[in-house]
């Protein structure tokens, strides 16, 4: 993992083209340690232009940070209040009636520090949509469960794995790792090899697992 | 009950009717039961099993350049190469290659990566052993191969 | 949770364990029941949890290709191929051709081989004892070709990060077209054993009911979602690997019971036995290898791919920051997605059925839990 790779997220929009063009910036010249820092590598996100961009911007207005596509798949940047509404937004007037996964990635240097994605998509009209909203340590963004159900143990996973609680969900507790397990594995700075030695020598009634 | 059935109840007519099915069966052509260990199942031939270090089978050296790529390209880490550089030919050789076989998965990174040949993974698939220290292959358990014990029966 | 009982109610508190012949895996369900009827169901999962995806951050790209054969393992082949379109829809190649030919005969094959499994133990948890020797006998046919391709039978590990490691060997085509000959009147011989019996469809309908609009409430995709009316397929709806160049159908039920997908699912093999003839009377010659460089590291960027997977739609969400080694790879299993709709299946049904409804779902714990 590179250190001094940073993504873009809620900055300022990304310039097209430029140096993003779809590779890290490699210099040409040999480059001691003195010459100016390069850039971090971003991602070549292009707008994306279409009617639901547009609609989405026009009913959300200031908290939808950006509309993008790379590659082909779409995604927008919400603020993380705005991510209920979007979703219902989609189900109910725009014909997202699928939630196909709710996940999280955790980008330790940020102050927001993780990055939340729901993927929805539509039957009718064939189409996927990323949202993300980037949420700092500790903030509790609202269950999904109201709209689609399938975010009950997508949910309850996201929670496991990174510590993010769901305010509202009915049923918030780990559901891969044991009840008692103190951590959340997904995070960078819990390492491959770690684990929760009290649990490991209560329950298994060795001194390690390594 | 009339004389047909009365007589098929009496001399169980039925379950002949069954037995001659199951017997019928019994031909050795039907027999699919491969009587291991006295005859090996035969494998395929890119079948990924034990590891083997080729020789060269000229002069018996080994074809191993101790480039290390299969080390590099294994995703458990369990190749240990050991070099030493010869200053006549200014090439590296191999002193020892360590192979972990109780981590490995056998998903042949390894034999992919090695550029000349030297690391094959073989059809041995007997690879027991009754210690974990016997899983740890060194360079010349890793040249002869697993000898199974081969049982007389 | 269930609350726990006292002595003057009717409500029992029943564990089906991990360790149990019909669960399919190390699944582990609590059941609170009032005689027998199910009151409601808990699943606790996790029994299997390998942290797949905290591996994929400590690998490069190439290394964790083994890894993904180990979710589901009973159809590995799939998983690659999932991970090899995310991956390569992140470096912007594609497989050449004759690579992706061959993918889908081994992809649908493995389809085969993954129903096979679900035939043999669905049938063997109702009851009945002969189909599960019949279908494994079929199933190492396939297998036997995956071994004879890949050199391993269940973790194949059969596709690279850009098309295939191996040339198909001599005598590929014969043995695919073989088996395409043998296996319909097999499938013939199952349906015969199991479709008009009336034990079979005593058991099975009208039970475990998901309509439609459950099945998109709850997410559920794969044959479910097929057999409750909605007809979609990925294949078609999102092609991948080529398969829009082979002409086959998407077999759709209307009532959403476990008879009904014990049909879909029939058809699926036979449809899949369509495609492989197709598929391989028209293998391009070419190369196997697209233009992918010997250091795998993706720009910065994130991608999702998902394909039809045996069980339904499997998702692979890989986040790359430029370096060799992916930085979040998230998988969407099927399964564990599946398995949430398991409560309101079996709301109000007996206790007999919860065997039979965890058999529909087609399972596989190693997806489940990752």
């Amino acid at each position: 993992m590179a250190d001094e790779q940073k993504p873009g997220g809620s900055e300022a929009p990304l310039p097209a083209g430029g140096e993003a063009a779809g590779r890290p910036a490699k210099p040409s010249p040999p480059k001691p340690a003195a010459a100016p820092p390069k850039p971090p590598a971003t991602m070549a996100a292009t707008p994306w232009e279409s009617d639901l961009a547009r609609e989405l911007k026009e009913r959300f207005g200031s908290q939808i940070g950006e509309t993008s596509t790379y590659l082909g798949q779409n995604f927008i940047v919400a603020r993380p209040e705005a991510a209920i509404p979007i979703l219902e937004y989609l189900k109910l007037e725009a014909d997202f009636d699928y939630l196909v996964d709710i996940t999280a990635v955790d980008w330790p240097k940020r102050p927001e520090r993780f990055d939340l994605v729901y993927i929805v998509y539509s039957f009718h009209r064939n189409q996927r949509v990323r949202i993300k909203t980037q949420i700092p340590d500790g903030y509790k963004p609202e269950t999904a469960v109201g709209v689609h159900l399938t975010a009950n143990w997508l949910e309850r996973e996201v929670f496991d794995m990174f510590g993010i609680e769901f305010a509202g969900h009915p049923d918030m507790r780990r559901i891969l790792m044991p009840e008692e397990w103190q951590g959340h594995p997904l995070r960078k700075d819990y390492s491959i090899l770690q684990q929760d030695q009290r649990w490991v020598q209560e329950s298994l009634g060795i001194e390690s697992g390594q | 009950m009339s004389w047909g059935k009365l007589f098929r109840k009496i001399f169980l007519v039925d379950l002949f009717q069954g037995l001659s099915v199951t017997f019928r069966y019994q031909e050795p052509k039907y027999i699919v039961t491969e009587q291991y260990p006295a005859e090996r199942p035969r494998v395929a031939e890119r079948y990924r099993g034990a590891p083997r270090l080729n020789n060269n089978p000229e002069n018996g050296e080994t074809l191993c350049i101790a480039c290390n790529l299969c080390a590099l390209a294994c995703p458990e880490n369990l190749i240990v190469v050991g070099a030493e550089r010869n200053e006549q030919t200014r090439r590296k050789e191999l002193t020892t290659f360590t192979y972990d076989l109780s981590r490995c998965m056998f998903c042949g990174l390894c034999e992919d990566a090695c550029p000349v040949d030297a690391l094959e993974l073989t059809q041995d698939f007997e690879l027991a052993s009754y210690t974990r220290e016997g899983l740890i292959w060194d360079r010349q358990m890793l040249e002869e191969g697993p000898r199974p014990t081969q049982y007389k029966c | 949770m269930p609350d726990p009982t006292f002595l003057d109610s009717t409500e029992l508190v029943l564990n089906m364990g991990p360790q149990h012949p019909s669960t399919h895996g190390v699944l582990r369900v609590i059941l609170k029941l009032d005689g027998e009827r199910i009151l409601g169901t808990d699943c606790v999962i996790g029994y299997l949890h390998r942290g797949v995806e905290k591996i994929a951050e400590n690998r490069t790209y190439a290394q964790f290709n083994p890894y993904v054969d180990r979710m589901d393992y009973v159809a590995s082949v799939s998983n690659g191929l999932g991970y090899c379109l995310a991956v390569e829809k992140l470096l912007n190649v594609e497989a050449p051709p004759r690579a992706q030919a061959v993918r889908v005969i081994l992809t649908e094959l493995n389809r085969i081989a993954s129903h096979l499994v679900w035939l043999g133990t669905h049938a063997l948890d109702i009851g009945a004892i002969t189909p599960v020797f019949y279908c494994f006998r079929e199933r190492e046919e396939a297998l036997n070709i995956f071994e004879k391709y890949c050199g391993a039978r269940l973790t194949t590990h059969a596709f690279r990060i850009g098309g295939l490691q191996y040339e198909t060997y001599d005598g590929f085509e014969q043995d695919v077209k073989a088996f395409c000959d043998m296996f319909p009147p097999k499938v013939d011989e199952y349906e015969e054993l199991l479709t008009g019996n009336r034990i079979w469809v005593g058991r099975l309908t009208n039970v475990g009911v998901l309509t439609a609009d459950e099945c998109k409430e709850y997410g559920v995709t794969g044959p479910l979602l097929r057999a409750a009316g909605v007809k979609w397929d990925l294949r078609k709806a999102q092609p991948y690997s080529g398969y829009d160049k082979y002409d086959f159908e998407i077999p759709t039920r209307q009532n959403g019971d476990t008879y009904d997908r014990y049909i879909v699912r029939m058809q699926e093999m036979r449809q899949a036995v369509r495609i492989i003839r197709q598929a391989v009377e028209s293998i391009p010659e070419g190369p196997i290898m697209g233009k992918v460089p010997k250091v795998i590291k993706p720009p910065v960027g994130e991608a999702y791919v998902s394909i039809e997977a045996p069980k339904g739609e499997l998702g692979y969400y890989v986040v790359s920051d430029g370096s060799t080694q992916p930085y979040r790879v998230r998988v969407r299993p099927p399964s564990f997605v599946n398995l949430q709709a398991l409560d309101r299946m079996v709301r109000g049904a007996l206790v007999a059925d919860i065997c039979a409804v965890i058999g529909t779902l087609d399972i596989v714990l190693g997806e489940v839990d990752r």
